[in-house]
Parts: C-alpha cells; structure tokens; sequence
C-alpha cells in the first residue's frame, strides 16, 4: 500500500483505503471511505445552497417514496387483500409496480453499480457487486415475469435490499462520527485559524502563517493553537491533549501558554514563540493522523478475509440457486440466492476492528498518550511483561552530586573539567555535574573533539591531553590507572546505591563523584497498579546492581538486571520473549532508542524530544507515568472489542449464510439484519467512549506542583534523559 | 367505518398540535414563484410524501401485528393457546400508549413531548430544513417522505393502534385516515401562511386529546375485557377484519 492511496475519511477519519470516494462539498474536495459516509456528511454539513447536499436528501427521499409505496402494495397482496374477487387487479398491480420500482432501482441502486463498475474496471470484486447482482436479478426476473403475465414478482425485494442498505450505511456512518468527534480536535491543528493581532486590527489567518513574535487572540473556551507567552489577560488552561492531566492550570500575564490547550475562561493576547507548524500539538496530530492511517495485522487479516468473501458468496450463491432450482419453481431458488448475497456483505467484519482502534487512540490521544500505529495498541493488549529501564523512567533522572572523592587534587579542578566535558552531554548525570559546577561557582575548562560513548561515557580534548568522564569500564577502556584508594571508594558508592562517575586526565584517573537519584513521586502507586493488572515487571538498566536494586526495591520489584548495555538490554528483552511471547519495554525514548525498537511495544516516558524522531511506538507525556495503568486498560478494552466485533461479525455472517443457504431467510429480512449487523458492531465500538478517565495519584493533585516540578509541561526542557553509563 | 372516521378526527384535531413543527416546515415551503398552480403542486407533493410514509408505517405495523398474531404460523412463534393472547397483550400495549399520549394532549403527562423534541431538533431535522430552499421540483416530495419519519408522539400512537389491529389492511387504513385527517390543516398551513389564533390551537389539541383517549381506551378494552374482542369494534362499526 502506498502513501498515495491512503487518507482519512472526511466524514468517520478512518482511513478511506483503495476505494477513497472523491466529492465535492461546499466547494471542497473530501475523501469519504464509503457511500454511508458521504450521505452522512453532506447530511450534515451540508449548504443549503450546495446543490449536491440538497440532491442527494433528494434522491433518498424520493427513492423512499417510491420503494415505500412498492412495499405497501406488497404487504397488501401478501395480506392477501386482492384475493377472490380482486385478484383481477393484481397484473394492473404488477404493472404499476414496475413503473414505481424502475426509478427506484435507478436512484437508489446508481452508487452501488457506480462502486461495481469502477472496482471491476480494476479487477476488483467488491460487496456492492454482491448487492448489484442480488438486486438486479430480482429486478429483472419480475420485470420478465410483468411481461409475461407471470403473477409472481419481486419489486419489493429489489428496492427494500437497496433502501436498508442505504439507510444501514448512513446509520453506520452517524455512529461512527460519533466515534470521530474524540478525534476532530487531534487532526485539527493543521486546518485550525487563528485570530492574529497586526497593527491594532484583528484577522483570521490559517495557524500555518503563524510565525515567532506573531500576537495572537484567544477568546474563552477556544483551543489555543500557538506556543507562546501570555502578554495581556489572565485564565485558566486545561493542557490535557499535551499533559494528560485535565485539571486547569492557572495562566497570568507571563505565563507560558502551550499549543494544543483550551484557554477557558479569559480573553488571552499570546506572543507566539515560534512557528504555527513546529508545536508540540502540531506534531501530535501529525502523529495520530499518522497512526490512524496504518492498519494494524489484525485489520490486514480481516480485510484478506474480505477480499476472498467476495468471490466465495458469488459462488455459494449460485451453488444455492442451481441446488433449490432442481426442488423448486426458478423464482424461489432464486429469491434464495439473492438472500444470500445479500446476507454475506461482509461490512461489518472489515469495520471491526479500525473503528475500535481509532476511537482507543482518540481516547488515548486527549490525554497527551499517543499510539503510532494501531498494532502496537494491539499489541499492547496481550502485553504480559513490562520491563522498566530505570534513570529517567523510574526514576527522576535528575541526579545530583553527593560526594567528590579525589587522590588529592582539589575538587574545583576535577569540577571544572568534568563540566566542561559534561555541557556537550545530553546525560542526566552530566547535567548534574554541570549545574554542581555553577552552583559552586567553578569555571569550565572548555574541551573539544567531545565524544560521548554509549553506556561508557564521554570522552574529550583538553590542551592536548585526553580528559575522560565515565565508569569504571571506560577508564580501563582508556587505559587510565585508577588507584585503588580511589577504586575502594567509588565502590563503596556504588555499594551505597550511587552513582558514580570517574573522572581523568593525564592518563591517571584523578577523582570519582557520586551522584544520587530519587525515585518518580507516582512510581510506587504505578507499579502496584499495573501488578494488579497482571503484569510482570523487571528492571533493565545500565546502572550498577545496587542503585538499581535499591530503587526497585523501593518499588516492590523484584526482578533486576543491572550493568547492562544497550545490547545486552536487547538480548534480556530477546530472552524475555521467549517465555512470556509479547514485552514492552518502557524507557525514556532517548537514550533507549535501539531497545525500545526491539520490544514489541516501545513505551517512551517523559520526552521532550522531536515526535518525527521518536522511535517508540507509545509516547507518554512528560511525567505521565502514572498514565500507564490506564493505557493498558484502553488498550485492552480495545482488544477484547475488536475480538467481540470480529467474532460477531464472522459468526453472524455465517450464521446468516447457512439459514439464507438453506431457504429460511427473505432476501428483505436478510438485508434488514445485515444491516443491523454493522451497526451493532458500531454501538459495540462506542462503548469504548465510557471508559473511565485516568484518575492521578493523589500526590499529583497539588496544583502548580507538578507544573514548576517538570519544568513546564511539553517544552524541551532538560529532564535529564540519561545514558546509564554504570 | 365509524372507526375510521374517529381516526380521522383524531388526524385532524391532532395537526393543531403538528402545526408547532411540521406547520413550520409546510410555512418553508411557501410560495413557489413559479404560481399559482405549482404552489399548491409543492403542498401536495409534500403532503403525499407524508402520507406514503404514515401509509407505509401503518401497513408495516399491521403486518407486524400479523405476524405476532398469526393464526397459521403457529409453530414458529407462539403456542396455540396463547394465540388471543399475543392479540390481548398487543392492544393493552397500544391502548395504553394511546392513553398516555392523550394524557400528554392534556397537559398531564410531559415524557413523549420531550423525546419528540429531543430527537426534532436533532442535526437531521436541521439538514432536512435544507431541502425546504431548493428549487428542485421532487424536493417538497422527499421533504414529505423524510418528515414522516421526524419522531412525533401523534405518529407513534397511530402506529400503535396500527400494530393493535394485526393486519396489514386495517393498519395501512388506520394511518392513511389519520394522514388524511392531517391534510386539510397542513395544506391550510401552506396556503395561509399564517398560525392559527393559540385558543384556537388548545381547542384543537383538547378535541384531538378526547379522540385519542377515546381510541385508546377502547383499544385497551379489546385487551382487558374477557367479552368478545369484537365488541369494541361493533361499537365504532369495525374494520373489516
């Protein structure tokens, strides 16, 4: 499948696949994904002026009336009204039904031939044609049978199928809208306006146009769509979408205000800092557009299955008329053939599972949690171990420095050059090093050629000499002796819990510094929940055994490895594959890169970084840890839905199949419940939308805390993503 | 035949009610500037359509009530003995529904008003509101047929009553009085453009409620009494069953 052929459906944004539906609507071109969606949407958005709107109300309304009358007329003979003496009316009947029924079958039946016929110039057999074939040879065996002064005709049959399976289609359609209003505001950032502030005068200008310095009006209850600063005006926000906390933040003249929010009660002037485009909202919906549109391998397997239906039912539906046909008059054979094309439109097995999916990331989305692609929902379902990676995941990752130990150089200077090392470091350790540098007022010895080694540390030049700032590993790497006074000491840090970082230069290791770090306030009440769940934890982590075995002991885990490369992290998560099939692996998407591909569901907590760039399959948002518990139970709410959708729709196709087969089921009835069919599996899907909201933990509820406490929720800010170097 | 003239009555006491909504929309259709003729054309079209659609109810319902109560197929639904049963319980449901909506004529009973409106104003009777500008000539006809789908308590209770005489003929007869007996105030509508004075409007619900209650509790005796079913429709001259 190719980029081209795939975009969202205007009307339920789920993707419209190979048969997209080009219309245009109040002058736009939309991509609808079927029929019923058009109906649905030009139904509702409609202009008044717009012709087309107006023509297609048209054509049902008129297609009703003349497929209503056909059916009242039947109901009257199969009531046996014209017997004995009227029964002489009956061929006047029949005739005025073939006058009534013909542009019926036109009106009605034009998109589904349409559909045939432009499917079928591709090679492509789809469930219109079963509809087409269905209705048109109940059309024209009654036509003949008219002309014959046969009795026996089945006007009713032909219109009814197509009048149920215009209105099951437009019902459908309405439902699934419903499950697209979580989305609408997630995929709106791109077309979004806003109202910008240029020389006094306000103008309507696409959010794309918005650049740094831009002033920006927002009105109470609109969504701001811009990063920025607030420069008049005081309210409150709810940042939801980017924080996944729902509980308004208070925004003064300063504050910094986050695209993506709902300003809700003040009327805002915001300068914008930055592009309309480059927002972290931006990216969002870019993402979720993104995960709508790939299908997951369940839906991949359900629409083979489709695919080989179509073929199958024409089959099976001649074998049925060929067998009753030996039995019974061709008319009855027939009708039974048309019951089952008609009953085995396999709509609602290819619906079953996108829509659930669709509304799980739409839930997951308005709460700053985004899925990139619909397997990894899936997947994230039969997830039964979660391995943690421990610094900035588990823990805060903001470490800080406890202890220098040196062979007898001062502090300042082992300070001075492992800060002038660590600023090129993107590691939280090295954060901590730079800013217990500041704090103590040291000067940095600047360094270049900085090189950071993963899992090692970071290694640099100096006045010609190599200064090096890592583990005990790295300086043996490097060959730099360290003496065993020092050794000893570093040890006993890390016995202790610590971190620790050695520190060399001129080929001798000169100083170990121990760091400390503290674990994630909501960590503890997390795990214990998703233990609850059912779910193994273990602790994969580059860091020493002790500090490893110390914060997980804090938090009730008991399986830990420690010391371990990116590589080795792999080669754990391969192993725990084995025995327990899917692993997501929870890290911090940025140093994790490569491990967090490798799991079947990479789970990255707390970035800041470029969405583009992530390369976990789940993204929480900064400090949303505690969010998880409630991803998993979307998650498998979304499973055990799209399972019950599957199995309903394939159980009852086959069902329905076997009694149409068999000769107990009218073509009309057969429609009826078909029709039904897809809707039930559009109600079902919507029960997803009463799954409850995400509750925080009670120490989160303290409001501002949170905020100043992750430096400024969704804006890169240095949160000490960190590379465990041991 | 007297039966049907009450349902009439009904139909057409009723439409003061109607004329809040549907009256709205027959006031839309207004003049067709093309004249005289092609306005009277347009209410026409637009009230045939109502009509095909309350006919097609009413049939629909009838053979609903048939099959409930069929008298050959037996096997498949209900046992022998509970065949005038399924006829009984069919007519206190309807009778009682009838009754209700007669209650709410009165002012007595709010619950069928506030699910008539809640589904009104719903977006589709917002975007049939559309079809009412358009030029097109069969716009008023498939205006009609889709308004008789617009959720109206006098609607369900006709096609109550339409269940309640299990068979096809009668109900297709019951709702096509009742339509009928809605013509002449909804045509008037068109034609006058103008509401009715609001004494005038709580006279005809009142008339409208009486009739209603007047069906629905001989309905409800078709069910309960343990005289002949046939009684009740002796009364009012039958239908032809």
């Amino acid at each position: 499948m190719t980029a081209s052929d795939e975009s969202l459906c205007r009307h339920c944004l789920l993707p419209v696949g190979r048969r997209a539906l080009q219309q245009t609507v109040n002058g736009e071109s939309c991509a609808f994904c079927c029929y019923g969606c058009s109906i649905a949407f030009q139904v509702k958005n409609g202009k008044t002026e717009e012709w087309e709107a107006a023509w297609l109300l048209i054509r049902l309304g008129v297609g009703g009336f003349l497929s209503m009358n056909i059916m009242l007329f039947s109901l009257l003979i199969y009531g046996g009204v014209f017997t004995g003496a009227d029964a002489r009316l009956l061929p006047f009947i029949d005739i005025l039904l073939l006058v009534l029924a013909t542009p019926a079958v036109v009106i009605l039946g034009g998109p589904f031939l349409r559909e045939t016929l432009v499917e079928g110039a591709r090679g492509r057999l789809t469930a219109s044609a079963l509809i087409v074939l269905g209705v048109g040879a109940a059309y024209i065996y009654s036509t003949l049978a008219v002309i014959e002064g046969n009795a026996q005709v089945y006007f009713d049959t032909a219109t009814m199928v197509l009048m149920l399976f215009t209105l099951g289609r437009y019902l459908e359609a309405a439902g699934r809208a419903r499950a697209a209003r979580d989305l609408e505001p997630l995929l709106a950032a791109e077309r979004e306006n806003v109202v910008v502030v240029e020389n006094g005068t306000e103008i309507r200008r696409p959010v794309r146009e918005v650049v740094a310095g831009t002033l920006v009006r927002v009105r109470p209850g609109e969504r701001i769509a811009v990063d920025g600063v607030i420069i008049e005006g005081s309210s409150h926000a709810d940042e939801a979408v980017i924080t996944g906390e729902s509980r308004p933040v208070e925004k003064g003249l300063g504050s910094a205000v986050i695209a993506g929010s709902i300003n809700m009660e003040g009327l805002l002037l915001i300068r914008s800092s930055g592009s309309g485009t480059a927002t972290r909202w931006a990216q969002i919906c870019r993402s979720v557009r993104d995960a709508l549109m790939r299908r997951s391998p369940i839906q991949r397997l359900a629409d083979r299955a489709v695919g080989a239906a179509v073929p199958g039912v024409l089959l099976l539906g001649g074998l049925t008329v060929t067998y009753w046909a030996q039995w019974l008059p061709l008319d009855r054979a027939m009708l039974m053939g048309v019951a089952v094309l008609v009953v085995a439109c396999p709509c609602a097995v290819g619906l079953a599972a996108p829509l659930a999916t669709s509304i799980g990331i739409g839930r997951l989305a308005r709460r700053g949690c985004l899925i990139r692609d619909a397997g990894a929902l899936e997947a994230l379902a039969s997830v039964r171990l979660l391995a943690f990676d421990k610094t900035g995941t588990l823990t805060l990752g903001k470490a800080r420095v406890v202890a220098i130990e040196t062979t007898g150089v001062a502090t300042a200077d082992v300070l001075a050059l492992a800060a002038g090392l660590e600023r090129h470091s993107e590691h939280g350790l090295g954060h901590a090093v730079v800013s217990e540098a500041a704090d103590r007022g040291v000067e940095f010895v600047p360094a270049h050629d900085v090189r950071a080694v993963p899992g090692r540390g970071i290694v640099g030049h100096v006045d010609g000499g190599t200064v090096a700032a890592g583990n005990l590993a790295f300086m043996r790497d490097l060959r730099f002796p360290v003496a065993s006074g020092l050794a000893e000491r570093g040890r006993r840090a890390e016995a202790s819990g610590h971190s620790v970082i050695y520190v060399g230069w001129g080929d001798q290791t000169h100083a170990v510094i121990s760091l400390d770090d503290a674990p994630v306030p909501e960590a503890r009440v997390t795990i214990g929940a998703l233990r609850a769940r059912g779910l193994r934890m273990v602790v994969l982590t580059g860091d020493l055994a002790p500090a490893a075995h110390r914060v997980a002991a804090g938090l009730g885990i008991v399986d830990v490895r420690a010391g371990l490369t990116p590589e080795d992290k792999r080669i754990a998560l391969d192993w725990h594959r084995k025995s327990r099939d899917l692993v997501a692996m929870v890290g911090d998407g940025l140093n994790d890169g490569l491990v967090l591909v490798e799991a079947d569901v990479g789970i990255a907590v707390g970035t800041a970084t470029d969405l583009a760039r992530e390369t976990a399959s789940v993204v929480l948002p900064v400090g949303g840890l505690w969010l998880l518990p409630w991803i998993i139970d979307v998650a498998r709410a979304v499973g055990t839905t799209v399972r019950t959708n599957l199995l309903w729709a394939f159980g009852y196709n086959l069902v329905a199949l076997t009694l149409a087969a068999s000769g107990m089921l009218q073509p009309i009835i057969a429609a009826a419940v078909m029709a039904g069919s897809s809707i039930l599996v559009v109600l079902n899907s919507l029960r997803l939308e009463r799954l409850p909201d995400p509750v925080p933990p009670q120490f989160l509820e303290r409001p501002s805390d949170a905020e100043t406490s992750r430096g400024g929720v969704g804006l890169p800010v240095a949160l000490g993503p960190a590379i465990e170097r041991g | 035949m007297t039966y049907y003239l009450v349902v009439f009555a009904a139909g057409f006491a009723g439409s003061f009610h109607c004329l809040g909504m549907c009256g709205g929309f027959a006031c839309g259709l207004g003049r067709d500037p093309r004249g005289r003729g092609a306005t009277i054309l347009r209410h026409l079209l637009y009230n045939s359509g109502r009509l095909t659609t309350y006919c097609f109810v009413g049939a629909l319902a009838g053979a609903l009530g048939q099959i409930v109560c069929t008298r050959q197929g037996t096997t498949f639904l209900l046992l022998d003995g509970s065949l005038d049963a399924a006829e009984r319980i069919l007519a206190i449901v309807a009778g009682l529904l009838m009754i209700a909506m007669a209650l709410q004529f009165f002012g007595v009973l709010h619950v069928f008003h506030r699910l008539a409106v809640g589904f009104g104003s719903s977006t589709f009777a917002m975007s049939l509101r559309s079809l009412l500008t358009t030029r097109s000539r069969t716009a008023p006809l498939a205006f009609g047929v889709l308004n008789g789908f617009l959720p109206c308590p006098l609607v369900y209770a006709f096609a109550a009553e339409a269940a309640s005489t299990s068979q096809t003929l009668p109900g297709f007869l019951t709702m096509a009085s009742f339509g009928l007996g809605t013509f002449p105030a909804m045509l008037a509508m068109g034609g006058v453009g103008r509401v009715l004075a609001p004494t005038w409007r709580q006279r005809g619900v009142w008339l409208a409620g009486s009739c209603i209650l007047l069906l629905g509790l001989i309905t409800l005796s078709r069910g309960l009494l343990p005289l002949d079913a046939h009684m009740s429709h002796g009364l009012l001259g039958g239908h032809p069953a």
